[in-house]
């Protein structure tokens, strides 16, 4: 047998190990599929829409009632009640009914003709903090406007030099504007950085317990390629598959959910080779550590949650303890995530993410050299057990010979 | 082995994988989160400064933004090409620029303008960096306000409440110090807590299946399952309850109800999602391809619960998705009990259906599988 013939014959056995698995065949195109479809949907509207927040108004003038229908105005609220008793409020929040509240006190109206200080209170529920983000924002653009106005009208009152009245009111803004996800979506926060992280952990799983049941089999003594050939073409071979998945999720899907994506495709596909391959030599390093084919399910099942909140993006890295963060980085689709995002969301070149690319090179090295040292090391001793088998029949054999003698 | 002695206890004893499992990884991950989330909220997030001004009041005015304890503005870039460029790294979240005669503008009253980019794509830190930006800068400005009064001949008193007239009071209501800590260590860990379950209930029925066969009546298979699996839901339930008392150390969390209806709760969720997990493997009669199922069912559980982006603004068939977890109303009844302090009538409803999960419970149980096999071409032991 030529040594293409035998490159051949092994790669038909990794193919097969994939293709003939059920389980993994379940996990590889049910799980990808159903997953892609699955994760992006309880963000479908992408933003929140308006939240009820109640309105205590103990003043009942014009100006209250001006500010109430400000605050209806504002995008992220819509005013659903307005109680009379703080008490009737209360119950309104406890029952979910309202988000959140204002209260406006009594002698508002005169206060801010005369010019004198006064306080609105708002209270927002934060047990949920999209809401009550939303709640606090709606509420102060309406506080906001409001007292401009007044100021505008006060300052005009008093005869002011109009040149002066816009410094006067905002001596100075600063504006802040949203790049990259310019419309603030969730879809476009969540699905870029979990898309990245289903491809990790499916593969995680497939390659995995591919890689547990053909250590099972060459424990048994099944004839099986030599691992030196075996280990490179499982490796390629889930390169293949997933490369062929990425542009399935970066390209169609991202298309689909109206993702925005900008990386130039060769920058892409480099990063994503290199992604693959780490994270391929991982899945095989788990293949080698755990010993039952559910074992990589378990571990993915455990590990998402916590993957998704120290990746960086739920969860700013910077804010994470120090420990953690590096800690973290010893799983590729941590600097996996973080390389996407910046080159295929944020228009990084791709040279630019250099400690990205050299955590995952880095992690390439070690998991593969480990995985290496493993192959190597169990080689010798399944040698060595299968020699230890051999002799025992053979001495055995003997043995009934000598009986039936 | 005699069939009898099958129970919950010796699979603990037999699999310290099991034991691991529902004996000190939920805690683990507890206190895992809790530092995930020690600094309570975002702390120093890096904000990028282009000044093309360089006069005292722009410098006064990073000086001013960076006391805020949520912004760190020490990190000046010559020109905005070199600060966008860090800013699409993500090396800072945000990115100040500070136009040309701002300086000059504030002092002449002709309200100057800033501009900041957030990172959208981080959108929870960028959102943060953003109302930090805007808070700390209506401070600076009003300040500023005062001073341009005073110079315009206004005693400081009237300056003062010129250039603030309505000042907005925020209280944050059930979390007063808005604490992501509180807020997401304990929404996330009984998503975790939950994933456990249905893993170490599959994983406790497997091995039962693989060592011995169910008997055939649905009474003795009933008995020989309680056997086996009361010892792991009773761990279950307590790790749940060790999982609030570790909030309540180290988050300061204190229910505003009695506990003894998320001790209730909790019970109830334990039972709802061991008994999905047994119609689960009594459908697909392998262990594998249960547990697949389990995963594709009950990991993306947290995005469903509401908590981060609104149950009320999902579309119908992410509520109804929602709707199939236990945990979405386990989470319910916590925030309902721990933090509105809601009346009965609010607490009722997600308890009633925890209990609805039980019916399908011994139509599982007669479905299950007599025996599962161990093949021996797929396991290393």
């Amino acid at each position: 047998m030529n040594v293409w013939q035998r490159f051949w014959q092994a790669w038909q056995v990794e193919i097969a190990n994939i293709f003939a698995d059920k389980a993994v065949l379940l996990v590889i195109v049910g799980g990808l599929l159903f997953y892609a479809v699955l994760y992006p949907l309880p963000y479908h509207k992408n933003v929140p829409g308006e939240q009820a927040v109640a309105v205590v108004d103990h003043d009942h003038t014009h100006l209250a009632r001006q500010l109430i229908r400000m605050a209806d105005a504002a995008p992220q609220i819509r005013v659903a009640a307005q109680p009379s008793s703080m008490a009737e409020a209360e119950a309104l929040l406890a029952s979910d009914d309202v988000h959140g509240l204002l209260i406006i006190p009594s002698g508002f109206e005169r206060d801010v003709y005369l010019g004198r200080p006064t306080s609105l209170s708002f209270a927002g529920d934060a047990s949920y903090f999209l809401i009550y983000g939303n709640v606090v924002e709606g509420l102060l653009t309406a506080a906001t406007t409001l007292s401009v106005q007044t100021q505008l009208v006060g300052s005009l009152m008093k005869g002011e030099n109009p040149a002066q009245i816009p410094g006067q009111i905002m001596p100075m803004r600063i504006i802040t504007k949203p790049a990259f996800n310019p419309t603030s979506g969730y879809i476009n926060y969540i699905v870029p950085a979990v898309f990245v992280l289903i491809l990790h952990q499916t593969l995680l799983i497939a390659a995995g317990s591919v890689t547990i049941k053909d250590r099972a089999r060459r424990r048994l003594g099944q004839t099986a390629p030599s691992l030196a050939l075996a280990l490179p073409l499982r490796l390629f071979t889930f390169m293949l598959i997933y490369l062929l998945f990425a542009m399935l999720y970066f390209g169609f899907f991202f298309q689909l959910y109206g993702v925005p994506h900008v990386a130039a495709p060769n920058e892409l596909l480099a990063f994503s080779v290199l992604f693959f391959m780490s994270a391929t030599l991982f899945a095989i390093w788990l293949g080698y550590l755990l010993p039952r084919p559910e074992f990589p399910t378990v571990l993915v099942l455990i590990s998402s949650l916590p993957i998704v909140f120290t990746a960086g993006f739920a969860w700013p890295a910077e804010s994470l303890p120090k420990w953690l963060d590096t800690l973290t980085l010893l799983i590729p689709v941590k600097p996996g995530i973080q390389g996407f995002l910046a080159i295929n969301q944020m228009g990084a070149p791709l040279l630019s993410i250099g400690r990205e690319i050299s955590i995952l090179v880095g992690l390439c090295v070690v998991y593969g050299g480990w995985l290496w040292w493993l192959a190597c090391h169990q080689r010798t001793s399944n040698s060595a057990r299968r020699m230890a088998i051999e002799t025992k029949t053979i001495r055995s054999e003997n043995n009934n010979r000598r009986k039936r003698r | 082995m005699e069939p009898n002695k099958l129970t919950g206890c010796r699979a603990l004893r037999s699999q310290p994988w099991l034991f691991a499992l529902v004996g000190w990884l939920p805690p683990l991950m507890t206190l895992l989160f809790i530092a995930v989330f020690e600094l309570g909220t975002p702390q120093s997030l890096p904000v990028g400064v282009v000044d093309l001004d360089h006069t005292s009041e722009s410098r006064a005015l990073q000086r001013y933004l960076d006391a805020s304890p949520a912004l760190d503005m020490r990190h000046p870039y010559p020109s905005a090409r070199e600060g966008s460029e860090a800013f699409q790294r993500a090396e800072v979240l945000a990115l100040l620029i500070i136009p040309q005669h701002f300086g000059r503008d504030l002092r002449m009253s002709l309200s100057p303008k800033a501009v900041a980019f957030y990172n959208s794509q981080y959108l929870l830190a960028g959102k943060f960096i953003s109302s930090a930006l805007t808070q700390s800068s209506m401070n600076f400005a009003a300040e500023a306000g005062v001073v341009l009064r005073l110079g315009q001949g206004y005693a400081l008193p009237q300056a003062v409440a010129a250039a603030a007239p309505v000042r907005p009071q925020i209280t944050s209501l059930y979390n007063s110090g808005m604490s992501y800590a509180r807020f997401l260590v304990t929404t996330i860990t009984p998503a975790l807590w939950q994933i456990v379950i249905v893993v170490a209930t599959l994983l406790t029925l497997c091995w039962r299946l693989e060592k011995a066969p169910l008997p055939d009546t649905f009474s003795a298979r009933s008995y020989a399952l309680w056997q086996l699996l009361m010892p792991i839901s009773l761990l279950l339930w307590f790790q749940g309850l060790l999982m609030l008392g570790l909030y309540s150390y180290f988050l300061g969390w204190s229910p505003e109800d009695s506990i003894v209806w998320l001790a209730v709760g909790m019970a109830l969720m334990v039972l709802a999602v061991q008994s999905m997990a047994t119609l689960i493997l009594s459908a697909v009669a392998n262990k594998i391809r249960a547990l697949s199922l389990c995963a594709a069912y009950l990991a993306p559980a947290f995005a469903f619960m509401g908590i981060t982006f609104p149950r009320g603004d999902m579309n119908m068939l992410a509520r109804v998705w929602g709707n199939l977890m236990p945990s979405t109303h386990y989470i319910e009844l916590q925030v309902a009990v721990a933090d509105h302090g809601a009346p009965l009538a609010t607490l009722l409803p997600p308890l009633l259906i925890l209990l609805l999960f039980l019916l399908p419970f011994p139509l599982a149980i007669h479905a299950l599988p007599k025996q599962l096999t161990i093949n021996p071409a797929e396991q290393v032991s």
